[in-house]
């Protein structure tokens, strides 16, 4: 073991590898913070550069963007609203909500530092727990795979808000948008109207620069304020090592469903840091600080998401079963080297292995000092005059939707996701809905279809299953638990309403 | 809120209709398995549907939230918009280079900055950097126009 983490060193610590990293990680932390561009654009789009490139060093410099990404797009959740990338969406509820009471630099800093403590408490569990864990991963079936989807589109009802209906609304849309293209099973194309960009499918990558990016560039354009330039100074404020403890249960939590997230493969981080959110909200010792600007509220999210860039490695690495838009990238990048996943990686080519591994804490060091040192620019970006900002923003969306093919065909995406995104938006839809929607639909339909098929059509293999049936019980609590409360808080209102009239009466 | 709801349910219910009826036409192809390739299209329709009914009913019933929306410019909105859709339609043919910077500069005036060398500079220094970035640095092959090899 150890002396397979010394040769994970030589590589990782090579000029060649650790300048790649570099590279990857100031290209992760500009392309997450760049909305539209989320961490798996960013490394698709750096995906050619590594062509050439030893699969070690190609594979830490993804990671490095990957790693990057996560903190970048904590910047612009902080900064404008904007996650930019699906596993900063929690942070914009009170990241932003810190930013519009000043304390901008003070949202940054608890970021970074979570998200280092994140990543690099990540790469221990890669490590420690990959083989064990993986044997569990092993016991997973379609049935589990179908309860682990309903579980994520369970979470719906606990984000949505007050409108229940609409929530559902936004989240079958998303499905829907998820049904058009090449059906998972058969081969047989549905919804494609004989359209044949149509066929490959509604690109997530696309949906969700249309769905979070485009939507608020409209809604700023459409319903933005003022257009005068953010006065004021802001300084980054990394958070005192007091603070950092008293954040202490928050950043746990986020990197308990960081593991979880990362072991099963599903949203890629994105769930995780609403499951992180939800959960420290609910331990906090003052949840209702939570909407208000919490830290805690920062810190969870963003602990989880940087904890899913190490602990997605380890379906990736072990079952070659990619849990995300970005770990499918990194598989991409796997197989064009000519590198296998499986057990057989860890023993025949180690220095791949514990190159990344070592690589990856390398990465998360380099994203606290790139990081520390990107804050004042990416503030100063904030600052720049909206209309140049937005239309800049635009460009880089066209650009970056463009790229994604190498055709229009995802900017016309782009451009409709976005309109949808605003009327959802501004009539009181759930975006995040539409995209879990999105993300989970293929997950869900094909393993209930799998599941079927091996059961022979008998729909209690989903309850007889252990994991599948615990996973299905926690969707159901899930899901119930917030409208039950709802409904309990409206009869309480109702209940004084009905005190107080005949008084009034 | 509640003519937005009315139209919205209205509007969903068609769609779920249409996907509906679209669902019918899918072929079996190879499926072997039970449920066949158009079941879960089937539930989502069917379940749109009756979600579709719930906000057209809530809102003839005036049970819908009563809020008034929040103004918004949907002039500019449009006008963006425009400019957008124009760029997606024209860029294939006048290429990259020569059709980004007047919609960068179109925009940023739609915006409200005015003063010409704030909007002419950061345009074609916003698409150059594109350009280098992706086009040059990360090979993203633009459509190249009348510019040819350029």
């Amino acid at each position: 073991m150890l002396e397979r983490f010394a040769l994970g060193a030589q590589v990782a610590f090579h000029p060649t590898a650790l300048l790649m990293t570099l590279v990857g990680v100031a290209w992760g932390i500009v392309g997450g913070a760049l909305p539209g561009i989320s961490g798996s654009i960013a490394m698709a789009l750096l995906l050619p550069l590594t062509f050439g490139m030893d699969p070690a060093v190609a594979l830490m410099m993804l990671a490095g963007v990957y790693v990057g990404a996560m903190y970048g797009g904590s910047i612009t959740a902080i900064l404008i609203s904007t996650p930019g990338t699906p596993g900063a969406a929690a942070t914009v509820v009170d990241g932003y909500e810190l930013h519009r009471r000043g304390q901008s630099g003070k949202a940054l800093g608890v970021s970074l530092v979570t998200g280092t403590i994140g990543g690099v408490v990540g790469v221990f569990i890669l490590v420690g727990m990959a083989v064990p864990l993986s044997k569990i991963a092993l016991a997973f079936g379609p049935p589990e795979y179908f309860a682990l989807g309903v579980f994520g589109l369970a979470l719906i009802s606990s984000f949505v808000g007050r409108d229940l209906v609409k929530g559902l609304v936004s989240a079958l849309l998303g499905l829907i948008l998820a049904t058009i293209g090449i059906d998972p099973f058969a081969g047989t194309p549905r919804f494609a109207f004989g359209n044949v960009d149509l066929l490959s499918g509604v690109a997530a990558p696309a949906g969700m620069i249309g769905l979070f990016a485009v939507s608020e560039i409209l809604h700023q354009i459409a319903e933005g304020g003022d257009w005068e330039r953010i006065r004021g100074r802001y300084s980054t404020q990394l958070p005192s090592l007091r603070e950092i403890w008293s954040l202490r249960v928050a950043t746990l939590i986020g990197i308990v469903f960081g593991t979880i997230e990362g072991l099963l493969p599903g949203g890629g981080g994105a769930i995780a840091s609403f499951i992180a959110y939800n959960e420290a909200k609910r331990w906090s010792k003052r949840p209702e600080e939570f909407g208000r600007g919490s830290l805690e509220g920062v810190a969870a999210p963003e602990t989880a998401n940087n904890v899913v860039t190490a602990t997605a490695l380890i379906p990736l690495l072990t079952f070659g079963i990619p849990g995300s838009n970005s770990a499918a990238i990194l598989l991409t990048a796997m197989m064009l080297h000519g590198v296998q996943p499986g057990p057989a990686l860890f023993d025949r080519t180690p220095h791949i292995v514990y190159g990344l591994f070592v690589g990856l804490l390398v990465a998360n060091v380099m994203m606290l000092v790139l990081g520390y040192l990107a804050l004042r620019p990416s503030i100063a970006i904030v600052n720049v005059r909206r209309p140049l900002l937005l239309s800049g923003i635009l460009g880089l969306v066209l650009v970056g939707a463009y790229s994604i093919n190498n055709r229009m065909f995802e900017v016309w995406i782009v451009l409709v996701t976005g309109l949808v995104g605003y009327a959802m938006r501004r009539y009181g839809y759930n975006v995040l809905a539409m995209v879990l929607g999105l993300v989970l639909g293929f997950m869900v339909e094909a393993n209930l279809r799998r599941s079927l098929l091996i059961s022979l059509g008998d729909p209690w293999v989903f309850f007889t299953r252990p994991i599948s049936a615990v996973l299905l019980a926690l969707a159901l609590a899930t899901f119930v638990s917030p409208i039950l409360r709802r409904v309990r808080e409206e009869r309480r209102a109702a209940h004084a309403e009905g005190v107080a009239r005949p008084a009034a009466g | 809120m509640r003519r937005a709801d009315l139209v919205a349910g209205v509007l969903l219910l068609a769609l779920a209709g249409v996907y509906l009826q679209q669902s019918l036409g899918i072929e079996r192809g190879f499926a072997s398995d039970r449920l066949g390739p158009a079941f879960f299209p089937q539930l989502l329709g069917a379940t749109l549907a009756v979600l579709a009914g719930a906000l057209v009913v809530r809102a003839v019933l005036k049970r819908s939230d009563p809020t008034p929306l929040p103004p918004a410019r949907v002039g500019l909105l449009w006008a963006v918009v425009g400019l957008l859709v124009g760029y997606a339609v024209v860029m294939p043919y006048v290429g990259f280079l020569l059709a980004t910077p007047p919609l960068l500069a179109a925009v940023t005036v739609a915006l409200g900055l005015r003063q010409p060398l704030l909007v002419v500079a950061p345009a074609l220094g916003i698409t150059l950097v594109l350009y280098a970035v992706f086009g040059r640095l990360l090979g993203v092959l633009f459509p190249r126009g009348p510019l040819g090899g350029w």
